[in-house]
Formats: structure tokens, sequence, C-alpha cells
């Protein structure tokens, strides 16, 4: 099962070049059952990355372009009344699916965001009374722009909490660029990839994420982190137990990939960083979420050991 | 039925184990002085209790253990005829000792049964303290102790040697304790003495003497005496050790006379004087060894009219005695008509021929001094032999020496001498002790046996006392000059029957070098450790404390033994060691052996990136060791496979190689 995954890993990289850690990462959000939030500037591959993801998982994909006249029934389905049979028929919004990119969700009001919140922790919808359960895997990949660009609303702390990680693709180095330009169009070569992963062994892997075993002395290492980001005199506040959780949860999915039924501390400080990063916010940074600063400090000075 | 409280009382398995070895641990000293047929009951009670706890017997009932209780203390009535008297009494209580086994269903009743067992241990010093027989009975108390750790656990316990490392660390734990009261604990006078076990003693000068008697001691290679000269060793043929004297003859044996306990000695000192101290072996006698004229200050010794020194008490345990001679003093040089007649005591009749040589001698030598030399140069020129295996002799036992079989050792030359010279009216008598004894040089002692024990000759003269001599040397003069041994390199009937006899090995140097040093180290066993009594302690104790006030003695004793309890108790806590997890221990320990090689894990570093960032410059044979332990602790810590503090350890160490 596990080289079905580095299989599927290895065919993202295919097409995203250069990024295997933040696929990698990726991927393990995806086993911790977690959503993610990928943050860069337009064009950097977020939308191919999740395309990607979508098609060699073999998931059903949904598409939200989010925009500042979005309406949540846009998102989450409306009821039509039909003539004939003289009822109202609940047409499914795009959030029945199983992967779901909230395309650059920072364009969209509040309103429209938090019409996805229920969605992305509950793992059901409820419209007009009737409450619905959505698939089984259901993902979200949202990608925003930087909230420093022009027409954007920031997501508030609550909707920030609901990602599992928060990733930043960044620039490709040279080599990568190179071959991307070189290379056949991205487009294309989405739509030549083949899932590799069969659906039940995808649940199933998540089952065995949450399997793997965190001993005394790790949970330990996760609450001195923990403590160290309440106490930290820069941050304004710290990780909450949802946070603390994630941190978890996504340790064991990275300990999964890499072979072991039990996680370790370095598996922790690989996702350190992509799971706490939104989730604090410095004393002094009027609006920005988040300092990498303050995270490589916690993975220095917190004892690992 | 067994109910669940019975499955929780019962006897754990290790245990049960552990009893048994401690059983057989404490009864093996004693064997040496208990009836053999023991062995067979403990054999059968052991095997039976086995099978008990294997539910393929039943514990015996109350008509089995009552026929086993009578039948055993008969036995022990019939083979030591009697129950009262140490041997007795301790035949007794190891077969009580063996027979509870039994009646152990309980951990109470092992408990019983584990006190027993030490008390028996402590029964076995009555009968044998050297160092050997004190450091064996650290195994039995060992053995018990692991048993009563075993007796905690629970009946499901799978490892046998962890009560024994509990047990041992218990009794290293003990002995800074042990050395305190040791040296601290006031030494009572014992409020009644034990009679002396029977096989103790049998070796040894008795009061009488008849040729025969010292051969048999010639046989024995156990300890007489040791002794420790304050100067220079004197020559060994100097070494003359004098026990008594056997003025009275009866015809066959020579005995010691009740007269002289009385009279005071006369004796003036003369020339140079010798000081030594002695530690003697049990004797069950009162008498003990000095070189002529000896004296000592001790209050309960005093010189007797024979110039022997005697003991108030019989020497029933080791004991030690300061004592200082004048080898040229002058003895006795007036002696009352009575008393001379005592020197001069014949039996009325018999050994008729050598009353007659006698006579011709005294016709021949008018001086006495003359006589004695003509006596001596007899011995030297006919054709006598020393043997240790001399000819049975008869009735006339001087004549048939004398002048037919030619054969015998001091004794038969001693009375022999003796006799001739009361005949020609010369006051002798024969002096009974030890001769010579080997030098220890490591130790600077001098180890007299058994095989030592010797008889010479005194004769009195008007004005010049009491002289020595002795009619052996002249016969054997390599008896006198290099001991028993050496005269008796033929006979090899000597230590024959004790293959294991060290004596016998003494040709091999290195056996001989061991032999001295083990010696040595006996002989500072009875000095500093059994013979730290009641005086010994004053003074030690005078010494470093200025006065000995019993009030401060006690103080210091409860404050010493607080203060090592205390000590122990810090060693094994460690409160300063603010890392309680002995995981983390370990890794610190590994942490530390690493950082002085260069290589400081930071503080945030998990273990794997620590060894990514260092293994290049390990060395490689490090570089298994280093990963070896990480992933041990890796395995221990984050993979739950079990905490093993021994494989980390084994690890670690592997990582300081």
């Amino acid at each position: 099962m596990r080289t079905q995954l580095e299989a599927c890993i290895h065919a993202v990289n295919q097409v995203i070049l250069g990024k295997e850690h933040a696929v990698r990462l990726a991927m393990t959000c995806l086993l911790a059952r977690g959503h993610l939030l990928i943050e860069d500037l337009p064009g950097m591959g977020k939308t191919t990355l999740s395309h990607a993801l979508a098609q060699v998982l073999g998931l059903s994909y949904q598409r939200i372009q989010f925009t500042s006249d979005l309406l949540p029934g846009d998102i989450l389905g409306t009821s039509v009344f039909d003539r004939e049979t003289g009822q109202f028929i609940f047409h499914p919004g795009p959030v029945f699916t199983e992967l779901l990119l909230a395309d650059e969700i920072n364009r969209a009001t509040p309103k429209s965001q938090s019409a996805l919140l229920e969605a992305m922790e509950e793992g059901q919808v409820t419209i007009e009374g009737a409450t619905r359960p959505l698939p089984e895997p259901f993902f979200v990949i949202a990608t925003q722009n930087p909230v420093s660009q022009g027409g954007t609303f920031n997501l508030p702390e609550s909707q920030l909490d609901r990602f599992l990680m928060r990733l930043s693709l960044g620039y490709p180095s040279a080599a990568a660029e190179r071959q991307l330009l070189q290379g056949a169009a991205r487009r294309q070569l989405l739509t030549q990839l083949q899932p590799l992963i069969e659906r039940a062994d995808l649940l199933a892997a998540q089952q065995q994420v949450s399997d793997v075993r965190a001993s005394e002395a790790l949970i330990s290492y996760i609450l001195r982190l923990v403590e160290a980001t309440r106490t930290h005199a820069q941050l304004a506040f710290g990780l909450s137990p949802r946070g603390s959780l994630a941190l978890l949860a996504a340790a064991k999915a990275w300990a999964f990939l890499a072979g072991r039924d039990y996680v370790i501390p370095e598996d922790v400080q690989v996702v350190l960083p992509v799971v706490v990063g939104h989730r604090l916010r410095e004393q002094n940074s009027a609006s920005g979420v988040g300092s990498s600063a303050v995270v490589q400090s916690l993975l220095t000075d917190v004892p690992a050991l | 039925m067994t109910t669940a409280a019975q499955v929780r009382d019962d006897i754990p398995r290790i245990s049960l184990m552990w009893l048994l070895i401690a059983q057989a641990l404490v009864i093996i000293p004693h064997l040496l002085h208990v009836p053999l047929w023991l062995i067979g009951v403990w054999l059968g009670c052991a095997a039976w209790r086995v099978q008990v706890f294997r539910m393929r017997w039943p514990f015996p009932n109350a008509w089995v253990k009552a026929a086993l209780m009578i039948g055993s203390g008969f036995a022990v009535y019939l083979s030591r005829g009697g129950l009262v008297g140490l041997d007795a009494a301790v035949a007794l209580l190891i077969t009580a000792f063996i027979l509870k086994l039994l009646e152990v269903r309980t951990r109470r009743d092992a408990l019983v049964l584990i006190f027993l067992g030490f008390f028996t241990v402590v029964t076995s010093y009555l009968f044998a303290d050297s160092l050997l027989a004190a450091l064996y009975s650290l195994l039995p108390v060992l053995a018990l102790l692991a048993a009563l750790v075993g007796l905690q656990q629970s009946g499901f316990a799978r490892e046998p040697l962890a009560p024994l490392k509990l047990a041992s660390k218990l009794l290293a734990q003990a002995i800074p304790l042990m050395l305190l009261l040791f040296v601290l604990f006031p030494r009572l006078e014992p409020l009644w003495s034990l009679p002396q076990p029977k096989d103790k003693g049998t070796t040894g000068l008795s009061s009488s003497m008849t040729p025969g008697d010292l051969a048999e001691l010639g046989q024995s290679a156990a300890l007489a005496f040791r002794a420790r000269f304050d100067g220079a060793i004197p020559a060994q043929s100097q070494l003359y050790w004098r026990a008594l004297t056997l003025p009275n003859f009866d015809g066959r044996s020579w005995s010691i006379s009740e007269r002289f306990e009385r009279s005071e000695p006369q004796w003036q000192a003369q020339g140079e004087s010798i000081s030594y101290s002695i530690i003697m072996q049990p004797s069950t006698q009162p008498w003990l060894f000095s070189l002529d004229v000896g004296s000592s200050e001790q209050e309960d010794i005093r010189l007797m009219s024979d110039f022997r020194l005697q003991r108030r008490t019989p020497v029933n345990r080791t004991y030690q005695y300061q004592a200082t001679s004048w080898p040229q003093a002058l003895r006795q040089p007036q002696l009352n008509q009575r008393q001379q007649q005592e020197f001069l005591q014949l039996p009325r009749t018999g050994n008729q021929q050598t009353r007659d040589w006698a006579q011709r001698l005294r016709g021949q030598y008018h001086d006495d001094d003359a006589l004695v030399s003509a006596l001596l140069r007899h011995f030297n020129q006919e054709l006598y032999h020393y043997t240790l295996k001399p000819p049975l002799l008869g009735r006339d036992s001087v004549d048939e020496f004398l002048f037919s079989s030619l054969r015998g050792f001091c004794a038969h030359y001693a009375g022999a001498m003796v006799f001739t010279l009361r005949a020609a009216g010369i006051p002798a008598r024969v002096v009974a002790g030890y001769q010579g004894g080997e030098i220890n040089q490591a130790g600077q002692f001098v180890q007299v046996r058994q095989f030592d024990a010797h008889a010479w000759v005194e004769y009195w003269q008007r004005g010049q006392g009491w002289r020595s001599v002795d009619p052996t040397f002249e016969v054997a003069p390599e008896r006198i000059e290099r001991g028993l041994q050496e005269a008796l390199q033929d006979e090899s009937e000597l230590f024959q029957g004790d293959i294991f006899s060290p004596l016998r090995y003494q040709h091999i140097a290195w056996v001989n070098q061991l032999r001295m040093s083990w010696e040595n180290l006996n002989h500072s066993w009875q000095t500093k450790i059994l013979g730290y009594q009641r005086d010994s302690q004053q003074a030690w104790l005078k010494q470093w404390f200025g006065k000995v006030d019993w009030q401060v003695l006690g103080l210091t004793l409860v404050a010493s033994a607080a203060l090592i309890i205390a000590l122990i108790v810090l060693w094994m806590f460690k409160p300063w060691q603010r890392q309680t997890d002995p995981v983390q221990r370990v890794l610190n320990h590994f942490q530390r052996v690493l950082r002085r090689r260069g290589f400081k894990r930071e503080t945030g570093e998990g273990l794997r990136d620590f060894y990514q960032r260092i293994h290049q410059q390990l060395p490689q044979s490090q570089q298994q060791a280093v990963r070896v332990f990480i992933e041990t602790y890796e395995q221990q810590q984050y993979a739950e496979q079990g905490q093993d503090l021994a494989t980390l350890r084994r690890a670690l160490a592997q990582v300081k190689k």
C-alpha cells in the first residue's frame, strides 16, 4: 500500500517539478484526513497540484473558483422547484465531491468562506434544515493569494484552524523551471495521469495512519512544543488542543509514509512548520498570521528528547 | 480444592528453588560434625517438598510428621549418645531445619524456615571460625536472602536470578553497617559459656604421655599456634615451646603432677629477653606455650612452679597472649628433699636392665654433667633410629627400647633418658611441648603445627637449677634443626592420609609460596578480626576517641549507622539526578560520551538527525555502534517495543568502546 502511495507521489512529481517535499506534505495531509491550504502567488502550480493529486488518487474532483460575489448556495447546492412533480428537488453543489479545490478562497466574502466550515470539519452539510453527508474521503484543498494582494478577505482564525496544513510552494529551482519550459504542457500531462490507488486502499491507509503508535515520550515532546507556543513571548496566543491533535495526526501520517508504525520526534519536526504556522500569530504583527522564525525557534529550543 | 487466597499465599516456584539451595548451603559446613544420615533425610524431604509443589504428592499428615520427628530425634540420640551438648543440639537443630521443609505451606511458614536458616548459619561459627568458613557463610546467607526476596514475588515470576541479584545488592549494602557494628559494637562477656564441640581439641598435647601418643600428633597437620616475635625470630633449634612437664612415671606413661599448682617458681632472669605474641588454637586445656622461662603480664595467666604458663580457664576458643622469655634464666637453683624425691620417683620394679645400666654409668661418671653427656653420646653413637612407626613395646618398655628395638621418636628417647637419669640418682623430668615450627617469611611469624609436638628432658643440679637437654637431637639432629618433615623424608606415610594437604607439595616452590601467603592471611584474620575482642577494641577506641565512654560509643554507633543508611539511600535514589527516567539517564550518558568526542546533540535535534549530521565524521567502527544505540533507543522509547534497560546499556557499552 505504501508503494502505491509512493507511486502516487512520484507521479505527481512528474507534473509538479522540483517540489517533492511539498508534494509529500500534501499527501501526508490527505492521509491524516486533513484539509490543505496552499498559499502562494498566482501561477505557482497550486491548481495543478490539487488536480494532479485528485487524478492519481482516483478521486472525484470539483473546483470552485471563489470570487467576491460567490454565495454559499453556489458551494453547497440549492433546492429547485420541479414543476412536474410539484416538489423541491435538491441540486447538490460542488461540495459533494471527494476532492474539492477551493481556488483563491480569500477572494470570497466571509459568509461564503464559512459555508465551507461545517463541510470541512463535520464531513456533512446542512442545507435548508436537512443534513446531508459528504462522500468519504473528503478533502478540501484551498488555495489563496498572499493577503497583501488587493481584493482579498483574510480567512478568519476559526477557518484557518480547520486546515491541517498550510503549504507554500514557492518558486521552482532554475533546473526545475528549465525542465518545465522544455517539457509538455502541464494540462496535457494532467489528463494523462491515471489513478494509481484504489479508494478502499486509500481509506485503509488512512485507517492505518491513525493506528501509528505515538509513545509516551513522543506525546511528551508534542506537549513541550505546545507549551512552548503558549508561553512564547513573541506569540499572541498558542496552539489550541485542535492544533496539537493536528500536529500528532500529521506526524503520524508522515511516519507512515516513511514506512514506520511509530512516530519519532523528527516526524513532528518535519510537519511542525506547516501544521502550526497558520495557527499562530506573532505579538507585534498587525495582520500577518504565523511566523516561520518563531516556528524555527520552536524546533531548535524545545528539547526533542 | 484450592482457593484463590491459597494460590496467592503459595510459595513461588523461584523462592522454593532458592530455599532448597540455601538449605543445602547451610547444611554443607555442618556435615563435618553432624551424623551423615541427615543427608539422606534432607534429600528425602527436599524431594518430597518438590513433589508437593508439582502437586504429585500431598503434604505429610500429622501422623507421618510425628513419626518423622520422633524417629529423627531418636536417631540423633543414638548417633550422638544423648540430646544434650553442642553436637547433639546442633544435630537436632539441623534435623528440625530439614523436617520443617515438609511443613512449609504458606509464605509465613517459609519465613520461619528462612530465619531458622540464618540461625543455623550462625551455629556453624561454633565449629569453625577460619577465614574460609566466614567467607563461605556468605553463600548460604545470600541464598537465604534470595529466597526471602523470591517470597515476595508473584508465583508467575520467571527470572530465577533476579532475586539473587537483589539479594547481592542487599548484602553489599549491609557491608558498611556490618563493618561499623564490628568495630564499635561493645564486646559483651558471654552470660554463659557454651560447651565445646566434641571434635575440638582432640588433637593437641594431653596431660600424659605414653610413647605412641605423640606419634598420633605427628600425623596431624592441624595448627597448634602461631607466634610473632617482636624482634628477630630465633633459630629453629632454639624454639622449644614448653607446654607442661611430666614428672610422674607409672612404668608405661609419663603424666603431670598436680602438686606444682600451688608453689611459686623460683628463678632469676639472666641474659637477654625475647618478646612475642602467640595466638593459639583452642586446646580445651589451660596450659599455654612459651619459650623458657616465660612470663606474661596478662592477669589471667600465671607462671606455674614447673615454669609453664597457665591460664585460669581452659582455652576453648582462639586465644591470644603476649609473653616474654629469658632463655638463659637460672631456674630453681634450690630444691628441697621432698621435691628432689619427686623427680627421682620410679616404679618399684621393672626395666631392671636399664636400672643396672644406670648404676654402671654412675660408677663410671661421678660428675652429673659428665653422665648426661655420656648418655647423649650413647644416643648419638649407637644405632638408634628416629621413626614415627616404632615397634610395639612390651612390659619393660624402656629396656626393650634401649637395648633391643632402638627405634622410636622423641617420647621414647626423652622417657628412656629421664628413666636412666633417675635410676642414676639425678632429678629429671620429661617436658612436653612443641619444637620448632615453620617460619613464615612473608608474615614474620612462626607457625607451629600438631606434628611439631615434641618431648625433651630436664635434669636438675644443685646451684645450677634445671637444665634442658634433648636426646632426640643426638639421634636425629635434622628433626631439631629443620623440622619433622625433613627428618621423615623417607617415611612417606607422613601426610599420606591427606593428598590435599598443601604440606605434601612443599617441594613445589609456588605451591609453598601460595601456602605461606595463605597462612599469613589466616594469621591476620586471627589477630585482626577474631582477635578484636574487648581489650583490643578498647585500646583501638582509646587511640581514636581519647577515652572510651559507653555513652559516647553508643551515640557514635547510632549516628554512624544513620549516616551509612542515609548515604545508601542517597546513592539509591540519587535525588540530585533530576532525570528520573532510567532510559533517559542512559541517553544522557550516551550524549556525554559523544560530547567528549566532540559531537554535541542540539537541544531540538532528534537522534536520527543527530546521526545524520555526525555519522560522516565518526570512525567506521563507531558508526555502527552509535547507529545501533540510536535504533535501540528509538525502538524502546518510540516504537514501544518494551523497555529493556539491559539491552540499551549493552548498546551504550559498545559505543563507549
